[in-house]
């Protein structure tokens, strides 16, 4: 049978399955907007408590109308089975939603074509009300670990055509069916909704609950239940009242589960495109047609992943023309094949996988073409070695965090966080972390890190992590003398204090390391002189690169950052009566005690810690009240996803600053009106919305939309921006971007003549590795839309190999980088060499090591004209097709 | 900043005659060399449509004239037979389907006088035989004993009960969005003044916030759409209501489109873009792809300015329901509704009317499935997109909105003909949708003020009427009650009262 007759024959034997739904497809689907996705997958199975956190913290992306989670890779014993039984069962959740039993259900669908090896009714909280705030009872779960009858499959292969099907992929078919079968039976959308399967394949399960994700943790008891893959999933359905999860994620094929932040377009025609082959949306989501389209192209069509994913997300435009010809050629089938079926819009996928026939547990993170959802990528490696994917990198953190405080093999930061790039030739928009289950040793899976493409993503290699309380303190001779800094402290220079810890990375070991940061926080707190100048200190650690040889950088980062909490943690409450000093400490507890600074007192220290992330009670309005009381300078530490830093404070606030540690959130610094926001890491989305004045520094990546509208500002990227940066400014934003952009850089850019007074973005097209080496990236600017429609401003982009094409232009043209654009730009990039370290003549000024000139290695986009922009009125919005 | 004189007090109502040599009307009186100059016909028409200064009788004020029907007739008692009345053939060629000659000239007569047109004019439909056109009012049999005096009027735009300021407006109407760049600040202006009068608001559209604007901050809208252009945070803290724009109903799936000639440069400086050079906002949001990500959008307006209420301004798609229901739970005060009747000549033909659904469809679903969900008196549901007179107001009311947001009504009480060139600068021969020099000077801010005022007046004495007759004590009492309507399509065999023709 060839692959032809073999997709055929499937898509035929289910004919029959959807007998009797409506002919024309229900064109109303569940409406719902984009929401929290967030999933991890280890090297070791660790316990559901770890999901809880990231879920708890994006709140504020559900409603608490629906959460989802689904569990991948289990140790056997914790079911009750064995490893075989756990390796070979399918593994059936059915969701009770009337609450009277599946007597029918099981009698009908379940005992006659199965061998259940295991069935019980899953264990849950006695009372759902015990749980604050979950409103609707979450529906009892039977769980059944179970093969197929072989004198049933034997049956069913004959009555179907089957018969040439290899054994294995027969029964997962069987097993298909037979839950359409039951779906049809008892989930019935127009008439009676008395139960449904939420999930059926091996070593994975799905919960889901009218209500936000981590109650379905406490609620079926999983805080200590252990799975190497976790996802989540926070809905908002726009319909107010719920009564039960069946429009919640995730949801499933065969063996897979899926989770969705977005909302595409083309449901209808995908449903249509389903439809064709057979197959019939019961729930009316669009999440639910997505994870069919998966089952079909991995089980039906046979796919690999690659070609699965191109199905989904395919290559587009420039990025096309820079595949390899046999992946063209491939590459064009599929698309002419599966494009109707390809989701249309805002869209990021979060898939837990069991590729049964690779023996492999997957977790796959896949974006739209045109990016539109948020996601960040995470991965950590050690003695066990994570990946995570989520929606924000606050949620990435929170995990960290969480999974830290039972185990210290996990560091609280990730060795590396970056963003898909979709639909595109150098990532594919997708990112696997997979466990090879076929290696386990113990409890342990080898894990690794692919794109689409499969090549590798790896940390930094031949680095040891920090283990605490381990190996380290032991390695002393217990005779040396602790490290004294008194002396330094008392010559008060910063810039040697920065130095010598830096000369002393590669000696000291993080015992030594420990010390030293030991040795700071003691002397931090004993005068505002010495806090200045330790701040000073741990903030150039914490946001410069330098080489730290076999330490890992997270290592450091991780104790920093907890040096740097503790010390601002023994700042004088604000409400204490200490004596005066420069720093104050406010936090959620003692918000209530804010009040105008007294002389002498000028920082005001904010612990960000159990603040809400937005409304009234969130720090971003508390430190808009500071500011009216007439605090100018503020330390915002230990964030967790806080969004509006910097929003509310009106106009001309040139002379205040600040400082932000931790995880910070989306929307900080926009409408900023003068002020200076310094960012220590890694910043999330839609930063500097209608910025107009002030300076912002990220010391890391910023997240998409970054500037929107936009009027003004000075502003440094140490790394990349996500997509859609720039969009829509105007006036005189100027910014430098030391990494690239994902696409989109300033479309619609109208920022006048910047030679004349209006703005600019530079890119540098460089980022800089593990041991603090500036370097270039491959393509300073990959994307295929630089500059479209722009009207006004510039882009100086870094690019002395001429690596940049005509293609990426859209409406802008090149033009002559002169000495006056030189002059324009160079003190911005003395001022980005202060900040970050990336010297003008010896990084950005060297090719290959040799010096070159300013208009050798920068290129010029200007604005142009366009008839579009210019020609008289459309009349009728015709005119393209006249 | 409180108006001087409370609003709608009669006395705002002063005479506010047409800026131009000859106003428009329906009828055209002329006047031969035969006359004598008697001055009969002035002493017999009580409008005032004949007029004598000095020695002589003024070129006819025609526009009053009641036609050939008039009682009073001055043409048949002229003892010389100098005067003729006939339809003017200028009306003939007024106005369209939507806005019958007949509502253009009779909203030309009330901003003048404040005043429902008496003279037979048409002034509560039009012609287009569908949408308003099509809906009839029902007056009850036995109405309860109400006098149109006592009828409320108001309406509240705060029910959440978030703890953000509560704003009664007296009237249920504010101003819809026009950005400085698509219209003169005169008219600008003159709007503002007019909401400050009337103790309402009016939104900026998203060009910006000009000077001009701040002694009105209190009554002023301001409006973030999808272009940013202009906002700022001082603009977002100095108001009390922010709009968001997400749609527009002339013209979903387009964001706002200045056209370049019309970017002279006081409109390129305050949107601070290039001269020239088209203007485009996206259509969505680039940072709000989801409901989520609106309701951080919003989170985001409510943390710079801590008083303000939120409104949302969507058109109509097929789930607008599911839209408002999510607005309302990420946190607005105000579903504005936009249909697909209104847009000026700028927005592209094939767009308006074409993809929204007409506002009359679009309220009473959003209205009912408010109701559905229990959240319908937590929310105020505006609705805008061709409505033109106190009757559409009524209408819309009845289907379930609590109020409405005009924009062609208030150009047409600026003297707008509909002549559909608002896009290109020097176009509008009227002076009102243009950024040129010269053309702006043609309107004065005061004049459109006080067109306005008199048009709101005479609208909310008609409204009370109206409700009066109903039996209404409140316009709050009518929202969503359809049993007060009747379409011409589908009357049903029995009415128990008096359908209104």
């Amino acid at each position: 049978m060839n692959s032809h007759e073999y997709v055929r024959s499937i898509l035929a034997a289910r004919q029959d399955l959807y007998k009797g739904m409506p002919k024309n497809l229900s064109l109303s689907t569940e409406e719902e907007g984009g929401c929290g996705v967030t999933g991890f997958c280890c090297s070791i199975p660790v316990r559901g408590r770890h999901i809880f956190k990231p879920s708890a913290q994006m709140h504020n992306r559900g409603n608490g109308k629906g959460g989802g989670i689904a569990a991948m890779g289990f140790i056997p014993e914790m079911l009750g089975v064995d490893q075989t039984t756990l390796n070979e069962d399918y593994l059936i959740h059915i969701a009770d939603l009337d609450g009277e039993g599946l007597k029918a259900l099981e009698e009908k669908f379940i005992y006659p074509f199965l061998d259940v090896h295991l069935a019980e009714n899953i264990p849950h909280v006695d009372d759902y009300r015990d749980i604050a705030g979950l409103e609707v009872r979450p529906p009892d779960i039977y769980r059944y670990f179970a093969r197929v009858k072989p004198n049933v499959l034997k049956a069913f292969a004959a009555k179907k055509g089957l018969t040439k099907m290899a054994p294995r992929d027969l029964e997962d078919e069987f097993i298909y069916q037979n839950s359409v079968s039951i779906n049809r039976t008892f989930y019935d959308p127009q008439g009676k909704m008395k139960a449904f399967v939420m999930s059926h394949g091996r070593n994975f399960f799905v919960l889901k609950i009218v209500g936000y994700a981590e109650w379905v943790v406490q609620y079926y008891k999983l805080d200590n239940f252990k799975a190497n893959i976790w996802i989540a999933h926070q809905r908002y359905p726009t319909k107010g009242r719920v009564w039960h999860p069946g429009g919640a994620h995730p949801f499933i094929g065969l063996n897979e589960a899926l989770v969705h932040n977005g909302d595409f377009a083309n449901y209808y025609s995908v449903a249509e495109y389903l439809k064709q082959r057979n197959i019939f949306p019961l729930f009316h989501t669009d999440t639910e047609v997505s994870a069919l389209l998966f089952d079909l192209y991995s089980r039906v069509y046979g796919y690999s992943l690659e070609h699965l994913i191109e199905a989904l997300a395919p290559t587009q435009e420039m990025d096309f023309d820079y595949l390899s010809k046999d992946r063209q050629r491939i590459y064009q089938e599929i698309q002419k094949t599966h494009i109707h079926a390809s989701p249309d819009g805002p869209w990021f996928f979060i898939v837990a996988r069991n590729d049964t026939k690779n023996n492999e547990l997957q977790l796959l993170g896949i974006t739209d073409t045109a990016m539109l959802r948020p996601q960040v990528f995470a991965l950590q490696e050690g003695s066990i070695k994570i990946g995570l994917v989520c929606s924000e990198k606050q949620a990435i953190d929170a995990t960290l965090d969480s999974l830290a405080a039972e185990d210290p093999r996990f560091g609280t930061v990730a060795d590396m966080y970056w963003n898909a790039r979709g639909g595109s030739h150098t990532d594919g928009g997708t990112f696997i972390f997979r466990l090879d289950n076929s290696k386990s040793n113990g409890e342990e899976k080898p894990m690794t890190c692919t794109d689409k493409f499969g090549r590798e993503i790896k940390a930094p290699q031949n680095q040891v992590p920090f283990l605490p309380g381990r190996v380290f303190y032991l390695m002393d001779d217990g005779q040396k003398p602790m490290l004294d800094l008194t002396e330094e402290y008392a010559k008060g220079d910063a810039d040697a204090l920065y130095k010598m810890f830096i000369a002393s990375i590669r000696d000291w070991d993080y015992a030594e390391t420990l010390d030293c940061l030991k040795e700071l926080k003691r002397l931090a707190n004993e005068s505002d002189g010495n806090l200045d100048l330790t701040l000073n200190v741990m903030t150039r650690l914490i946001d410069l690169r330098y080489p730290t040889f076999e330490k890992k950088r997270r290592s450091l980062l991780q104790m920093y950052n907890y040096t740097l909490n503790r010390i601002l943690c023994g700042v004088a409450p604000l409400n204490s009566d200490q004596a005066q000093g420069k720093y104050r400490y406010i936090d959620f507890e003692s918000r209530k005690t804010l009040r105008a600074p007294l002389p002498g007192e000028a920082v005001l220290v904010v612990d960000s810690a159990l603040f809400p992330p937005e409304g009234d009670e969130a720090d971003g309005v508390l430190l808009r009240e500071a500011y009216r009381l007439g605090w100018k300078q503020f330390i915002i530490f230990r964030c967790r996803g806080q969004r509006f830093y910097g929003c509310g404070f009106g106009p001309a606030t040139q002379g205040v600053r600040m400082d932000i540690y931790g995880s910070s959130g989306d929307y900080i610094a926009s409408g900023a009106d003068g002020l200076e926001i310094y960012i220590h890491g890694n910043a999330q989305d839609q930063l500097g919305q209608i910025m107009k004045e002030g300076k912002l520094v990220i010391y890391g990546d910023v997240g998409q939309t970054f500037m929107y509208g936009a009027k003004g500002g000075d502003v440094y990227i140490m790394g990349n921006a996500a997509g859609r940066p720039l969009i829509n400014a105007v006036g005189h934003p100027r910014v430098v971007i030391n990494g690239t952009c994902l696409d989109f850089l300033a479309e619609s850019f109208m920022a006048g003549d910047p030679l004349n007074g209006g703005g600019f973005v530079v890119v540098n097209g460089m980022t800089i590795d593990h041991q603090g080496n500036v370097i270039p990236q491959a393509s300073p600017y990959p994307g295929s839309n630089l500059f479209s429609l722009a009207s006004g401003g510039a882009i100086y982009v870094r690019d002395p190999h001429k690596l940049l094409v005509e293609e990426q232009l859209n409406g802008g043209v090149y033009a002559d980088m002169t000495e006056a654009d030189w002059e324009l730009i160079l003190p911005y990039l003395q001022e980005n060499e202060r900040l970050f370290n990336i010297s003008v003549e010896n990084h950005l000024l060297k090719v290959d090591g040799q010096p070159r000139t300013y208009d050798e290695v920068y290129r010029k986009v200007a604005a142009q004209k366009l008839a579009v922009l210019t020609g008289k009125a459309q009349k009728d919005g015709l005119e393209e097709y006249k | 900043m409180n108006a001087p004189t409370k609003a709608f007090d009669p006395s705002q109502v002063k005479e506010a005659p047409s800026r131009f040599r000859t106003a428009l009307g329906k009828y055209r009186v002329s006047r031969s060399a035969k006359c004598t100059v008697c001055g009969l016909c002035v002493d017999v028409c009580p409008l005032g449509v004949n007029e004598k200064t000095g020695g002589r009788i003024t070129s006819p004020r025609d526009y009053k004239c009641l036609g050939p029907k008039c009682p009073t007739a001055c043409f048949k008692q002229c003892p010389v037979q100098a005067i003729t009345v006939r339809t003017d053939p200028t009306f003939e060629t007024m106005g369209d389907y939507r806005w019958t000659g007949d509502m253009l000239v009779s909203t030309y007569y009330m901003c003048e006088t404040g005043r429902i047109p008496q003279n037979g004019l048409e002034y509560r439909t039009g012609a287009s035989d569908g949408g308003f056109d099509k809906l009839r009012l029902i007056f009850p049999k036995d109405p309860a004993q109400v006098s149109p005096e006592e009828v409320d009027t108001s309406i509240e735009l705060n029910r959440t009960g978030d703890g953000r300021p509560q704003i009664d407006i007296p009237f249920p109407v504010y101003g819809g969005g026009m950005s400085f760049g698509s219209v003169s600040i005169r008219a600008i202006v003159g709007r503002m003044k007019a909401a400050q009068a009337l103790n309402s608001f009016c939104c900026t559209g998203e060009g910006g916030y000009p000077d001009d604007l701040i002694p009105y901050d209190n009554h002023v809208i301001t409006q973030v759409a999808t272009g940013l252009f202009g906002v700022r945070e001082e603009t977002i803290q100095r108001v009390r209501i922010v709009e968001f724009k997400y749609a527009q109903g002339a013209k979903p799936g387009l964001g706002g489109h200045l056209l370049g000639d019309k970017v002279t440069p006081a409109v390129a400086k305050m949107r601070e873009a290039v001269v020239g050079s088209a203007l485009f906002s996206p259509f969505p949001f680039h940072s709000v792809y989801s409901v989520e990500d609106h309701k951080k959008h919003i989170d985001w307006i409510k943390a710079t300015n801590s008083k303000a209420l939120v409104s949302v301004k969507v058109s109509t798609p097929t789930d607008v329901d599911m839209v408002a229901v999510g607005s309302y739970f990420a946190g607005a005060h105000i579903i504005h509704l936009d249909g697909s009747y209104g847009g000026t000549g700028a927005a592209p033909d094939i767009a308006k009317k074409n993809i929204a659904m007409p506002i009359e469809y679009a309220v009473p679903m959003v209205h009912r499935f408010l109701v559905a969900e229990g959240i319908r008196d937590k929310i105020t549901l505006i609705a805008s997109g061709g409505i033109r007179t106190p009757h559409d107001l009524i209408k819309i009311v009845a289907l379930g909105a609590d109020g409405i947001v005009t924009g062609t009504a208030d150009m047409v009480a600026m003297e707008c003909v509909r002549c559909h060139n608002c896009e290109s600068g020097r176009g509008c021969a009227r002076g009102i949708a243009t950024t040129d020099t010269g053309l702006v000077e043609i309107m004065k801010a005061d004049w459109v003020a006080q067109r306005l005022i008199n048009m709101y007046q005479a609208w909310r004495a008609e409204v009370q009427r109206i409700l009066a007759k109903m039996g209404l004590k409140s316009i709050r009492q009518l929202v969503g009650r359809t049993e007060f309507l009747a379409h011409l399509d589908y009357l049903p065999d029995h009415v128990d009262g008096e359908i209104e023709y």
